[in-house]
């Protein structure tokens, strides 16, 4: 019995933790959601974009870890800034369809850009932290846990009390919020719509770069990148598109169950559920929550 | 009319195109002298809307071009500006339907105003206090979020906002569009004071043609697209066209547009 409930609770921390990799995913989405109600679909191809070109840095010119994370970073602003200039600003007017649809063009060339610099083959990503148990834990709670998915949580929750902090405290973020509301009455009082893009879109890349750190070190820095950071979708439908504490919970929400019944119910189904359980969920909340639990309600007075 | 240098807005002649197709405006010219309330008035879809965004710069987001003529503020081209580099320059638009920033609370929606000027925390405190005094009703809503605020509120958070970035000019676009009559005359009493303390010249669209001049110092009357009428806000409000067509008053008792049409062209025919 105590095993059991043991290796339940090993199911569920694993899970959690492993959540917390889609909750880093989904915040970049939720950074551009936020600004400009789009869905970005090149997020994925951030992701694969900037670890490839971290991992580039490192393995192929022997640049030291922390100044090619650097270099990754500085990488993502530029392709920030270019995306608010060459992308953005000249479809600055036009319907939020045509924003997605560019969005959609913009992972494909951000993806053939990566292969074209850095090549195709998969690569290893060391960040000095293993993906085995940490002894400790499996010595004296008899629990098996990653220590990269122990990491993995911190940071996330590193990111998220920052931008939390960013968004609610400074003036930056409050300009961020009052686009994200209205973008014309914002631009009225003069709120300059393209440093607020231009921010919003680096800070989406540093936080693909991070994210995708944590995804390489795991399955090894290769295309599918791209398709993983996808499963953020089910997580953003749960959390609420346009809420950060929405992307942790819906991260930690998908993680938790997919591992469960993964374990405890994929084996009437042949096992493998773990790749469709989630959104079999985002269906249920599409259906009875569609804001999700945490997105921005829409308001409207009676 | 007074010199150049008097005049804070020059408008002359302009043509406005939406999707370089539908013309909005045929020939609008009109002047806000310094300190000065000027009222725009009209029918739906007359034009005022049109006008304050030629003006404020922010017709490129709909599309909309100025096709003919030019604009001068502050003895400058208003050309090559846009919307944010105009709050810079002390010229702010306050959009109509109020668009506050639902999500935000009263006193965010009102301190992002001065999102344009590079002010410490203890100045936009300083600022903020300030402008409570002319929106008493705000301060106390203070806390709550803005989507939740009744209508009469909102106008005061759009318009607080709007004075927080410090405008010298400020474009009103139908500020007391759905309020109660008592609201109309609080939202008016607070946009006077702005203007006699604070030195605001302000342009200002209305439907509401008799409270609108009874607080300005001169008004135009636009219909599609062009000047019909101008002169001080007392000529107007004496000016028989005028009581008949926006005031609804005549010597023979209320009258409506067909009534009038049919006059003229009686008159019309019988010389």
């Amino acid at each position: 019995m105590v095993e059991e409930l043991l290796f339940f609770m090993e199911v569920l921390v694993g899970g959690l933790l492993a959540g917390t990799m889609y909750s880093l995913v989904a915040l970049g989405f939720v950074l551009i959601f936020k600004a400009s109600a789009t869905f970005n679909f090149s997020q994925g191809a951030m992701v694969f974009f900037s670890v490839l070109a971290f991992c580039g840095f490192m393995q192929d010119f022997n640049i030291p870890f922390v100044l090619a994370f650097i270099l990754a970073a500085l990488l993502m602003v530029v392709v920030g800034l270019c995306t608010e200039r060459l992308v953005l600003r000249p479809l600055m007017n036009a319907s939020e369809d045509t924003v997605l649809m560019a969005t959609i063009g913009l992972g494909y060339v951000l993806e053939g850009l990566a292969q074209a610099a850095w090549g195709v083959e998969v690569r290893r990503l060391d960040l000095g932290i293993g993906d085995f148990p940490v002894p400790w834990i499996a010595d004296n709670l008899k629990l098996f846990i990653s220590a990269l998915d122990i990491f993995a949580g911190l940071v996330a929750a590193f990111m998220i009390i920052g931008l939390f902090l960013l968004f609610k405290y400074t003036k930056i973020g409050l300009g961020l919020r009052a686009v994200a509301d209205d973008a014309g009455a914002a631009s009225s009082i003069g709120i300059p719509l393209k440093h607020i893009m231009l921010l919003v879109w680096s800070a989406a890349g540093v936080v693909a770069l991070v994210a995708g750190c944590m995804w390489g070190a795991r399955a090894g820095v290769q295309f599918a990148l791209v398709d993983l950071a996808l499963k953020a979708l089910p997580v953003l439908i749960i959390g609420g598109f346009s809420s950060i504490p929405g992307a942790i919970v819906g991260g930690l929400i998908i993680g938790a169950t997919e591992k469960v019944l993964e374990v405890y119910i994929g084996p009437f189904f042949g096992g493998a559920i773990e790749g469709w359980a989630p959104y079999v969920l985002a269906i249920f909340f599409l259906l009875y929550r569609p804001e999700g639990l945490f997105g921005e309600k829409i308001i409207r007075r009676v | 009319m007074s010199n150049n240098s008097a005049n804070i807005l020059d408008i002359k002649n302009i043509e406005v195109r939406y999707d370089n197709v539908i013309l909005a405006l045929h020939d609008v010219s009109l002047k806000v002298t310094k300190g000065k309330v000027v009222a725009l008035l009209g029918a739906n879809g007359a034009g005022k809307s049109t006008t304050l965004k030629a003006v404020s710069t922010m017709l490129a987001s709909e599309r909309g071009k100025v096709t003919n003529g030019s604009i001068e503020y502050d003895g400058n081209s208003i050309d090559k500006q846009t919307p944010s580099q105009m709050v810079g320059l002390g010229m702010v638009q306050v959009l109509e339907g109020r668009r506050c920033f639902g999500h935000l609370t009263v006193e965010e929606n009102i301190i992002s105003g001065a999102y344009s000027r590079k002010l410490s925390k203890s100045d936009i405190n300083q600022e903020l206090e300030k402008i409570y005094t002319y929106f008493i009703r705000l301060k106390e809503r203070r806390k709550s979020q803005a989507a939740f605020t009744s209508g009469g509120e909102q106008q005061m958070i759009a318009v607080a906002r709007a004075m927080m970035a410090k405008p010298k000019m400020l474009l009103l676009d139908e500020p007391t569009m759905g309020l109660a009559p008592q609201l109309v005359a609080e939202i008016f009493n607070i946009v006077k004071e702005l203007n006699q303390k604070e030195g605001v010249s302000i342009l200002l669209a209305e439907q509401n043609t008799n409270i609108a001049l009874k607080n300005s110092d001169y008004g135009y009357i636009i219909e599609t697209g062009k000047v019909m009428l101008e002169g001080t806000a007392q000529s107007l409000l004496n000016d028989d066209k005028v009581k008949e067509l926006y005031l609804g008053i005549s010597k023979k008792g209320r009258k409506n547009f067909r009534d009038v049409l049919k006059e003229e062209s009686l008159k019309k025919r019988s010389n």
